[in-house]
This record gives structure tokens, sequence and C-alpha cells, in this order.
């Protein structure tokens, strides 16, 4: 029953993906003039993108094997040596950043999934104004994060805070809700969740719309309840729409930053502490570059395997593309 | 709108206002609360139990983020860098798109898939290298130390997002032009890209939306108040002691307006940007 469904999804996939191949006969002077003609139109693009990501990536990678040493108006690179990622392994705060960036990513993204798809669902559902709640949907993702935490530090607030108005008559005392490891580190999700929950939503609805009708309806014939036609109809169709969303949020939380610098400043203690905020602090309050690239360098590497991991789910949706 | 909603429609349909009433609220009670206290005393702003609306509203809060603070000087940066990526993006993505979509090139795959990768990169990963690069062409605190990233880390999604657009434009318009000896460069502007206008607001759109609210490279690269954008700004406001929650959300409501416009105006661009992967691949 899923089969023609499933096939149809993926032509429709493959059909906007790559251009057939021009047709044999044709391939003459003026191809390769054309293609000569696309170098020059692609190079000022791939001169600024190689230039600015590239390069550094390379760069990093260097500096990160390397002695650096600042100077007055520069840096002298020292030497090949192991050092810094040795110092990494070495350090207790990096392994728990690590460990904290990855639990931290795991749980927001599975619970802004979760979340997210309900939404969709919902919303899916909704006879009037959506419209309305898309674009409702639309504000926080709009949303500088730098604003969103000081929005949430100030709703957090242990002496004034509103969120100790709403609570205050199950507790019998003020909650420094910043104050502890745990509730700081849930504290942080729940504005994250806040924040981009909305972009999940948005994903899924658009994934849902596309869904053929009609397998809805033979599920319906046979009787299905509603939760098992969620899970035997929409959430096989489905997946692809929410690999693609994993995908994206896993990366954006893994480069953690603008949220734990303004909302906890990595605080209490480090308990609160990226590998984004780390490596800042090591590359530009301590100015140690070498082991500030190595953490970068790694950070990146991890991410790398995991969108190549991905990668694997994306093109088999695309198709022939490879 | 699907036949399984007519069985007992009415349950449904309140089980649907209900959940979506949550949802409502879930979104906007934030914003609410950023609203309401902009316009609130600074005696009311530190007071507890809060009081959940401004009594005597004010704009105190907003001279204060312009006159006492130098918002004004971060808003115009913001415009000035963003605007600027905004049209390097536009320019350079439209050339490269239309290459990679139309124009036969060899390796246009591993292109392509690197754009892809290189746009999903963490901007921890390149901010030292890149640092020390500015560093010592002397462009640290300056408006091309941020154009020229923030172009760099859009292009990718750019040149995608076009490239489909132009995928789906008929291959005869173009022989038109080149039959009338129209050259390869006005063939693109005067044939191609008005059929693309929709994919030129989406990238339009997105690329101004993330120079508007990158944090990081702001942070690093400009360090002079002159050259600071709204994010750092509103980030560095106050002290380590007092937070003048007032003004940051004056200063906020400002900031957040025209993205939030600019985002309901062209919600059908970014809906299609947002769902671009998931949909056309």
């Amino acid at each position: 029953m899923t089969v023609p469904a499933a096939s149809a999804l993926s032509e429709r996939v493959s059909a906007s993906g790559v251009e057939p191949s021009p047709p044999v006969g044709r391939r003459d002077l003026n191809t390769k003039k054309l293609a000569r003609l696309g170098w020059a139109f692609s190079a000022p693009a791939m001169l600024v993108v190689g230039a600015v990501t590239i390069f550094p990536i390379v760069f990093s990678v260097v500096l990160s094997l390397s002695h650096v040493a600042i100077t007055g108006n520069g840096f002298v690179l020292g030497g090949f040596t192991l050092g810094n990622y040795r110092a990494l392994l070495n350090s207790g705060r990096w392994r728990y950043d690590l460990g904290f960036t990855f639990g931290y990513t795991v749980v927001t993204v599975l619970v802004e999934l979760i979340i997210g798809t309900a939404f969709a669902l919902v919303l899916e559902r909704l006879q009037a104004a959506r419209g309305m709640m898309m674009a409702l949907l639309l504000i926080p993702w709009s949303m500088i994060t730098v604003i969103s935490a000081e929005l949430w530090s100030y709703i957090y607030n242990g002496t004034y805070g509103v969120l100790n108005a709403i609570v205050a008559p199950f507790v019998s005392h003020p909650i420094v809700f910043l104050g502890t490891p745990v509730s700081a580190i849930i504290a942080m999700m729940v504005a994250d969740i806040w924040k981009t929950t909305p972009f999940v939503t948005i994903i899924v609805l658009a994934g849902l719309v596309m869904l053929p009708d009609d397998l809805y309806e033979a599920a319906e014939v046979d009787g299905a309840s509603g939760w098992s036609t969620f899970w035997k109809v929409t959430f096989p169709l489905l997946r692809p729409t929410l690999a693609l969303a994993v995908l994206f949020r896993v990366l954006q939380a893994f480069g953690l930053f603008d949220l734990p610098y303004v909302l906890t400043s990595g605080a209490p203690g480090h308990a609160t502490e990226s590998l984004a905020l780390l490596g800042y602090e090591v590359m530009f309050s301590y100015f140690q570059f070498g082991p500030g690239a190595a953490i970068a360098a790694s950070t990146a590497l991890i991410v790398l395997v995991v969108c190549l991991a991905f990668l694997k789910v994306f093109r088999s949706q695309i198709g022939s593309e490879a | 709108m699907r036949n399984r909603t007519r069985v007992g429609w009415r349950r449904w349909v309140n089980g649907v206002n209900l959940a979506s009433l949550v949802l409502v609220i879930f979104v906007m009670a934030p914003i609410y609360w950023l609203v309401a206290t902009s316009f609130k005393q600074p005696a009311q702003i530190g007071a507890y139990p809060p009081t959940p609306i401004p009594l005597h509203p004010t704009v105190h809060n907003y001279r204060d983020a312009f006159f006492k603070y130098h918002f004004g000087v971060y808003l115009m940066n913001s415009v000035i860098v963003a605007v600027s990526a905004t049209v390097v993006v536009l320019v350079l993505g439209t050339l490269a798109g239309y290459a990679l979509g139309r124009l036969p090139m060899r390796g246009k795959v591993p292109i392509l898939m690197t754009l892809l990768m290189i746009s999903v990169f963490p901007a921890i990963a390149i901010i030292s290298p890149l640092y020390l690069l500015l560093k010592s062409v002397h462009w640290l605190n300056s408006y091309q130390a941020l154009v020229l990233p923030y172009s760099a880390f859009n292009l990718p999604f750019a040149i995608w997002i076009l490239r489909n657009y132009f995928l789906g434009i008929p291959k005869e318009m173009e022989e038109v032009g080149r039959l009338d000896g129209a050259s390869p460069l006005r063939t693109l502007w005067s044939i191609v890209l008005p059929q693309a206008r929709p994919g030129l607001f989406t990238a339009a759109v997105f690329t101004f939306s993330a120079c508007w609210t990158e944090f990081l490279m702001a942070l690093t690269f400009n360090s002079v108040d002159a050259y600071r954008t709204i994010p750092v700004g509103i980030a560095l406001f106050g002290s380590a002691f007092v937070v003048p929650y007032g003004t940051i959300f004056a200063a906020s409501v400002v900031a957040v307006l025209p993205i939030a416009i600019l985002a309901l105006v062209f919600r059908r661009s970014v809906v299609s940007g947002l769902t671009a992967g998931a949909v056309k691949g």
C-alpha cells in the first residue's frame, strides 16, 4: 500500500534534482564555450566562499597542529606538535563541554522534534487562520538569539523574574533558576526550544501538506485509529522531512554560542559551557590560538562526520544526482 | 480538509482549537513580556511581583536606548552590513546559481555538495584563522570585516535556492534570447532573472536576516563601539552589575521589528526557503 506513494514521492523529489544531460550531438564548440562561461560566472562566488571558509578551515587545522605564539602585530608558527590535542584530551573542562554539547543537542533536538511535529499535526487540521498561525511561528524564528537570551534572563531572574511570580504559589521561596547546574541547563534548553520549535513545525507542516491524501482514506476505510495511522502511514512518509529538520537542528545546536554567552556566560561554574563558548574563551580571552584551534577543528570534525552520515540519507533522497 | 476530519469533526475541531491556543500562548507570551516591559517605568521593571501590564506606559526606555546608549549607531551599522552583504550575495549567487543550474560545467555535483556542507559549518571553526587574517590585512573594526564573511556564509544557500529556480525556467526562453544575438549576461539579466524573482526574494530575506542576527563574528571582529552591530550592542549594554532591561528591551523591539515585518511580508518566500531542502532536495 505504501509502495506506490513512496515511489511517487521519490519521483517527485528526483524530478526537481539535476537536469537531464544535454542531448547527444550538440556537444560541440558551443558547449565548451558555455562551460568556460560557467566557470567564469561561478568563480567570484567560489573565490569568496573559499577565501572565508575553506582556506580558514585548513588554516585552523594547521594552527591546531602547531606551536603558536602571538606577537605584537601577528603570530608565529613554531613547528609541528600534537600537544594542543593532548591538552584537550587531558582537560576535564573540555571533556565536560563535549558531553554537555552532545547531551544538550540530543535533548533539545528530540524535544523540538516531538513538540514541533505535534504542533504541525495540529496546524494541519486547523480549518481557519492557518496563514496567521504560520506568521506567528515566524516571529521566534526571526528573533535575534541575543535578544531572546536577554528576555529569558529577565524571565528567569531570581529576584524579580516573572517565572518566580508564576510558580510562587507552589514553592516556599523564590528560585534562582540560573543558579544551580541542573536548573540552569533546563532553563537554557527551554529558551532554545521556544525559539526553534517553530522552525521544526514549519518544515514538518510543509512535509505533511505534500503527503498523498488517498493513503489516509485507505487507512480510514481500514478503521485504523489516529495513533496507528500516524505511526504506520504518516511517520514513514515523513521520515525524509524529519531527517532534514534533524540535520539542520543538530548542526545548529552543536555550534551553540549566542545563548549561553548572554544567558549564563557558561555559569554556574562551567555547567552550561558549550564547545563553541570554550573555544571562544580560550582563543579570545586567554589568547591561546593553538589549543583554541584544536577545539575548533575537533568540533568541525564532529560536525563533518554528522554531516556525512546524514548526506547518505540525503543523497538517496536526491536520487540519481551522484 | 481531509475526509478523516469529518468523523466527529466537532470534537476534533475543539481539540485542534485548544491545541492551537496553547501554541499561540507558547509563542506569544515571552514576546508580550518583551514588548510590555519595554514600555514600563524603570521602577516597575525591577518590581516584584511584576505588573502584568505597563501602568503609565512610557517611551523613556526608547529614548535611553538612542541617547544614553549608542543604539542608533548599532542600528546604522547593522543596516550597512546587512544590505551590503545581501547585495553581494544576490549578485554573486545569481551568477553562480545560473552557471551551476544551466551551463554545461563539469563537477557540478561535488561543488554543490561542498557548498551544502559549508553552509552548515559552525562559525567557531573558522573564527580564529579569519581573525588572524583580518588582523594581518588591518580589516578588524571595519564594515568589510563582516560583509565578506557574511557573504561567504550565505552564498551557498543562495546558490542552491537560485539554482533550483533557474532549473524550473523553460530552456526555450533562453534559446530565443541567444538567437536574437543577446550576450549570456544580457540573457540572464533580462530573460532568466525576472522569472526567478521569488528565488531572489527568498535568498535576500534569508541573507538579510542572517546578517541582522549574527553574533559571534560581529563580536570578535569588530570590538570598537563605532562598528558594533545590533546583537553585539545589545549583548554589551550595561555593566556586569547593572543590566538595564528596560533599555535592552526597547532596543530589542526596534531591532526585531524590521526583521519580523520582513518575515511576515515575505512569508511565502521564507517558508519556501525553510522547506527548500525538504521539498526540493
